[in-house]
């Protein structure tokens, strides 16, 4: 993220916002708005300064200022100096000026960090909106369950690489349904179930696929088997992130 | 751009700190106004003499504008380096990413606050400091400066709003290095020790090593674009923009991404290394001396050759020693203050020995150099007790007697000019004024500054005559004035004389210590010498005194009444001796001022330079004219102006250097100082410079810069520095 805002050079390649490098943009804030981190403000100023500030370096008006203060929920405040923030409000204050350009594209980086379940929603839904209302909306996160919440798809980059790039349905359609089933003789139900159309992988147990959990205990039940576990297993975004990752993580805990 | 420059006005705004650190560089008033108050306290502690030693507060801002500087510097540095310490700077690159223009956006923003701020600031500590000292501030120093500067001086209002128009670029060295340093406080820290603390440490260093580094500072430069310093105008104005490009292109290239630093860090260095080298080489525009000086004393010492005589200048030469008293280094070098001696046939080099102390503050801008000139009783070509001596002079009451004068002044000179005949016949000022000519083109000077002393003044009056545009000043104390007509010179200086008489005449009514304490002086001395005239007082040996005699000796005690008025208690004993039968009062003092002479000598070594430059009669009935004149107008000194001119009757050599008009519109103004007595000739011949100005020292005595007059000495080096001419008839008293 901070390669495609010209805060960092890459060591290789380029990143274009709209076609262009970022820099060459005459007034960025109008095609990308980005929050990166929350603590990048001036304590000294005040809520509506600082906006303030931002805007008038890309010739944006003082009426869309207030605007954006009020869609960040920080009128009230907005006469008070930054320094006086809990980082919930300094995370809204920087999505307002992220907001600023009314911008076509927007980047977030961890933009939950520090919010209060109240808040977190409210950064949920924000995004979910400024998505529905047309804009594409980066967001980076570590948190996979907010992830498989808010994102329509999903980058996963680990060491510097692509992992995976695809729709969030996608990646945990890939990893779900699965029912592990523990029965007294397996060989029988497997070829039960396999006849049924299930597939089946032995491990510890076997685990199905293409069977709902309630179709095998019917089917375990009409042929006699006894069954002694079924659980259905879900398999979560994260799950599937560490799967991803599992050889590209830089900081194991063993 | 301007959507950015616009933001960094609403940056610079919307933070209270900067108005804060504005408000805290009105310190640097009160600053001023304190060291000014201190000054004026010590000031008033002190009397006399001892105000003229103060050092000049000039215009105030000396204590205050280093610390105004590290305001307006922390002022630029805090506009980048809070935004590297709050983290604000992504959000700002974010919407500024050319970072160059983000960078730059912050110049007008520093310009135009710290241009406001610097002229308050400026004139701010200069009002408070005028304002402490009040009428102190007029003082002229020693060192030639008034205490504090008044704004209609030449130079002083220019030097306030170059200072104050110089802030702009303290700001940029600040944001410069804060860009570069990234640290608010590694920045203050650096700015802290360029403006404060590399000055005071300079000062720390063996002079003039340490007055010579410290031209070269921040804070020092503002003054030598105004003014000449250390360093030209050009070349301070240069260095400044120097530091100033330098820490923008550190600040340029510290933005850049990596990989796009190349450019500016090249073009910056070139930037810096062009403006550093129009430094240097306006710095080395210094005259080249082919003369070689080496240690003597306490001075420097070298010498000359010249022709004896100019008319031939492959001709025979001789070696003239010299002196100079160099240049400290403290300030800016302007040229050479040449000290022509006086004597005729005094030795320059003497003088800068024996008055080197009133040359103290003047070298701080000056070389000051003399010689012993060709007339030089020292000089050893010719045989010095011969010039030494002399015939006695006796006014002739018929032409008879005339020729009997003209017989043994001849025969005197015969005696002396016998060793070098050539040199004998070309020991006037004029050729004089050629050898001061030839010193001045071997030192490489365009021109010199000068100071005449008594008798010097012929050959000064001869140098302007002679090479106008090689006079940049010149300075005249208690001089020989050649260019007014005998008889007017004759009246003005019997007029003087007999009112210093009157002095003398005064002090013995009121004060016991006088040997004729309680008696009508003026009478008792005119019956002496009217006496002596009829029937001659005997001293010893059979040496008998006139009333020409007596009046003669006493002249040099009624002039300069001394310490204490040691000498007119020795005068009023020698009349009062006298009166009894016995001049051995006279004689004595005489004896103790020549050679054992028993009467005053009309000495040859100046009679060979007087006669040269035309001083003498020009026949019998002139001489009888200003005998007759000197009777009608000066009752108690008449025949006392006779006693030169006479000593050219018959001289064997024809006049050489005869008076002539100065080329006034040629020169620039004079400046003339004298005593009660010496004060009249000196003023008639500056002022026929316009422009001229001059200095009227209530008191006795003969010659004042030498001499240690505090008061003249200033006013003279105020003109030797800045060509500043005090209003004719500016008054010095004696201060002690």
């Amino acid at each position: 993220m901070r390669a495609i805002l010209g805060l960092e050079a890459p060591q290789a390649g380029s990143a274009l916002v709209a076609g262009r490098p970022y820099a060459s943009l005459k007034r960025p804030l109008l095609t990308l708005g980005a929050l990166l981190d929350a603590g990048a403000v001036h304590g000294g100023r005040t809520a509506r300064a600082h906006v303030a500030c931002v805007a008038r370096s890309n010739g944006i008006g003082l009426a869309r200022v207030d605007e954006v203060l009020d869609r960040a929920g920080l009128t009230s405040v907005a006469g008070k100096r930054i320094a006086k923030f809990s980082l919930g409000m300094k995370q809204r204050l920087g999505i307002a000026v992220a907001l600023l350009g009314d911008p076509e594209a927007l980047m977030f980086d961890e933009p939950v960090n520090g919010l209060d379940p109240e808040g977190v929603r409210w950064i949920r839904e924000l995004m979910r909106a400024l998505a529905a209302e047309g804009r594409a909306v980066l967001v980076s996160s570590h948190l996979m369950a907010e992830m498989a919440m808010t994102a329509d798809h999903v980058v996963v980059v680990g060491r510097g690489r692509l992992i995976a790039d695809t729709a969030t349905a996608a990646l945990a359609e890939r990893y779900r349904r699965d029912v592990l089933v523990r029965a007294a003789d397996p060989a029988a139900l497997a070829m039960v179930l396999r006849a049924d159309g299930g597939v089946v992988r032995a491990e510890d147990g076997l685990a199905v696929t293409g069977l709902e959990a309630r179709r095998i205990g019917e089917l375990a039940f009409a042929h006699g088997i006894a069954l002694y576990e079924l659980t259905p297993r879900e398999a979560s975004l994260e799950e599937a992130f560490m799967e991803l990752t599992d050889d590209s993580r830089e900081y194991v805990t063993r | 751009m301007m959507d950015a420059i616009a933001a960094e006005f609403l940056k610079f705004r919307t933070l209270r700190a900067n108005l804060y650190l504005l408000i805290s560089s009105l310190a640097a008033v009160g600053l001023s106004a304190g060291v000014a108050f201190l000054v004026a306290r010590g000031f008033d502690n002190q009397q006399g003499a001892d105000l003229r030693r103060f050092d000049s507060l000039g215009d105030g801002l000396g204590t205050g504008l280093p610390f105004a500087h590290l305001v307006i510097g922390a002022l630029g540095a805090l506009s980048v380096t809070t935004e590297y310490g709050t983290g604000h700077i992504s959000t700002s690159l974010t919407a500024v990413p050319a970072r160059r223009t983000f960078l730059l956006a912050k110049v007008p923003v520093l310009v135009a606050v710290s241009l406001v701020a610097g002229q308050v600031l400026v004139f701010g500590m200069y009002a408070a400091t005028m304002a402490v000292l009040g009428t102190r501030a007029d003082t002229v120093l020693l060192g030639g400066e008034t205490l504090g500067a008044s704004l209609s001086e030449p130079g002083v209002l220019a030097g306030l709003l170059i200072t104050g128009a110089s802030m702009p670029l303290v700001a940029l060295i600040g944001l410069g290095l804060g860009t570069a340093i990234r640290s608010t406080a590694g920045t203050l820290v650096t700015l802290t020790a360029l403006l404060l603390i590399l000055p005071v440490a300079a000062q720390t260093l063996p002079r003039p090593l340490g007055y010579q580094i410290g031209a070269y500072l921040v804070g020092a430069l503002p003054a030598q674009i105004a003014a000449d310093g250390l360093l030209s105008p050009i070349a301070a104005g240069a260095l400044l923009a120097a530091y100033t490009v330098a820490a923008l292109a550190a600040a340029v290239v510290a933005i850049a991404l990596r990989g796009h630093r190349i450019r500016p860090l090249l073009a910056g260095s070139a930037a810096t290394i062009v403006l550093v080298g129009a430094t240097s080489v306006s710095a080395a525009a210094s005259p080249t001396s082919t003369l070689a000086w080496k240690p003597c004393g306490k001075m420097l010492c070298s010498e000359i050759r010249v022709p004896v005589n100019w008319a031939e200048p492959q001709g025979r030469t001789i070696t003239l020693p010299l002196a100079m008293l160099p240049h400290t280094g403290r300030r800016h070098r302007i040229g050479v203050l040449f000290s022509i001696p006086g004597g005729p046939g005094g030795s320059g080099v003497q003088d800068l020995e024996r008055h080197a102390g009133s040359f103290a503050q003047i070298r701080d801008s000056f070389d000051v150099v003399s010689l012993l000139p060709r007339n030089g009783v020292e000089l050893g070509v010719l045989d010095q007790d011969c010039l030494t001596t002399g015939p006695w002079i006796t006014t002739a009451d018929n032409e008879r007697e005339w020729a009997a004068l003209a017989r043994s002044n001849r025969a005197a000179a015969e005696r002396c000019r016998a060793a070098d005949p050539e040199l004998f016949a070309h020991l006037d000022s004029a050729s004089f004024a050629r050898d001061i000519d030839a010193i001045r083109s071997a030192m490489g000077e365009r021109q010199f500054t000068f100071m005449a002393t008594s008798y010097g003044g012929v050959p000064g009056i001869a140098y302007a005559r002679l090479f106008p545009s090689r006079v940049r000043a010149m300075y005249l104390d208690g001089i020989v004035n050649t260019l007014r007509g005998k008889s007017e010179g004759d009246r003005a200086r019997y007029t003087l004389m007999e009112a210093q008489f009157t002095r003398f005449s005064q002090w013995c009514a009121h004060d016991s210590a006088c040997a004729l304490y309680g008696r009508d002086v003026g009478t008792a001395w005119n019956e002496l010498r009217f006496a002596a005239d009829r029937s001659p007082v005997p001293a010893e040996k059979g040496v008998v005194y006139s009333g020409f005699d007596i009046t003669v000796a006493a002249m040099p005690d009624i002039v300069t009444p001394g310490e204490d008025n040691a000498r007119w208690k020795e005068l009023a004993q020698a009349i009062r001796r006298a009166e009894k039968g016995d001049a051995t009062g006279f004689s004595d003092y005489v004896k103790a001022g020549t050679l054992g002479s028993l009467k005053p000598p009309s000495t040859v070594g100046m009679n060979m330079t007087h006669c040269l430059d035309g001083i003498g009669y020009r026949d019998y009935a002139e001489y009888r004219r200003l005998r007759a004149l000197g009777d009608r107008i000066a009752p108690h000194l008449s025949g006392n102006e006779l006693w030169h001119p006479l000593g050219c009757v018959g001289w064997p050599e024809p006049v050489r250097n005869p008076a002539a008009p100065l080329p006034a519109d040629r020169l620039p103004p004079f400046v003339g100082a004298g005593t009660w007595t010496d004060y009249a000739d000196t003023a008639d011949l500056a002022l026929r410079v316009p422009g001229s100005g001059t200095i009227r020292f209530e008191g006795s005595g003969h010659g004042l810069y030498h001499t240690g007059d505090p008061c003249t000495i200033a006013h003279a080096n105020r003109y030797f520095i800045d060509s500043r001419v005090p209003p004719r008839n500016t008054v010095c008293r004696a201060e002690s």
